[in-house]
């Protein structure tokens, strides 16, 4: 495993975690269709506002999602997905999705192999 | 428990299912692929075994003079020709993190329908995970089965090749 594909490992646990929790979940799947207020997403979940900060904190420390500050009120914080952990996890599924693909593929040779070896006068 | 949070792939295999399950278990180290990518040993020599049935594991020994062995995962379930279901860890998953991997045997026209479900990946353990009243979300779920169409499609592709259908 080379240093790269472990940091690659570690920001891809670092996702899973963030995605572990139902709440933060929907709060990137309301990010999916548009940027939001940190105060709509509070109100949209029915959660108190620090509540919603601590979930926001979490999916920007692990890189989830970026925040911006509005020029004209320092107060009001938008909330966007960032793109490149989501890709990296679409990877990896892939990667995974490829990995077992092929393990079946081999199996199945596998036992192709042992039935022309148990009937050799009707290889297949 | 969600069970949608999965990779799943399947293919149709030229034996019994009592056969196969037996293949797929007691021979493992034949059909399990070699390579990095298959195997966590960083090139070490090494085979793959299942040790016991339910209640042991399924592990990667190395075969050089260093030994040892990496526990890839315990064994959930062991129903000949039907269902094994272990435990599947990556050798640089986070303490704590630990997927499953079902496979399932059926009967089918030409041999054994062998179906493999990998997931878990929204169970990591966590500090807020379990904290919350919230019920299973779907969001998570639909986000992935966008991802699916993709996955399926590549799936297709790859079929055909190899293993009898």
């Amino acid at each position: 495993m080379t240093s790269r594909a472990g940091g690659a490992a570690r920001q891809l646990d670092r996702t899973l975690a963030a995605l572990a929790d139902p709440t933060r979940r929907r709060v990137v799947e309301l990010l999916r269709e548009r940027p939001h207020r940190a105060g709509e997403l509070a109100a949209a979940f029915d959660a108190s506002a620090p509540a919603m900060s601590r979930h926001l904190r979490v999916l920007r420390t692990r890189g989830l999602v970026e925040e911006e500050r509005v020029d004209d009120d320092a107060r009001v914080r938008i909330y966007r997905l960032r793109r490149e952990p989501f890709d990296a996890l679409q990877l990896w599924l892939r990667e995974l999705e490829s990995f077992w693909s092929d393990q079946l593929e081999s199996f199945g040779a596998h036992v192709a192999g042992r039935r022309a070896a148990a009937k050799p006068e009707r290889p297949r | 428990m969600s069970t949608t949070d999965c990779v799943r792939v399947t293919t149709v295999v030229g034996s019994d299912p009592a056969t196969a399950f037996d293949l797929f278990t007691r021979e493992v180290d034949a059909w399990w692929r070699r390579g990095p990518r298959f195997r966590q040993g960083l090139g070490r020599p090494s085979v793959m075994r299942f040790e016991g049935a339910e209640g042991g594991r399924l592990v990667e020994a190395y075969t050089d003079a260093a030994g040892g062995a990496f526990e890839v995962g315990r064994v959930l379930a062991w129903k000949p020709g039907d269902r094994l279901i272990f435990q599947w860890r990556g050798n640089n998953f986070e303490p704590g993190l630990v997927t499953e991997v079902e496979v399932r045997f059926e009967p089918a026209e030409r041999g054994t329908r062998v179906t493999l479900e990998h997931r878990g990946w929204d169970r990591v353990p966590l500090e807020h995970a379990s904290r919350h009243g919230y019920g299973a979300s779907n969001a998570f779920t639909s986000m992935i089965g966008l991802w699916w169409g993709d996955l399926l499609t590549s799936l297709r592709a790859h079929a055909g090749r190899g293993a009898p259908r």
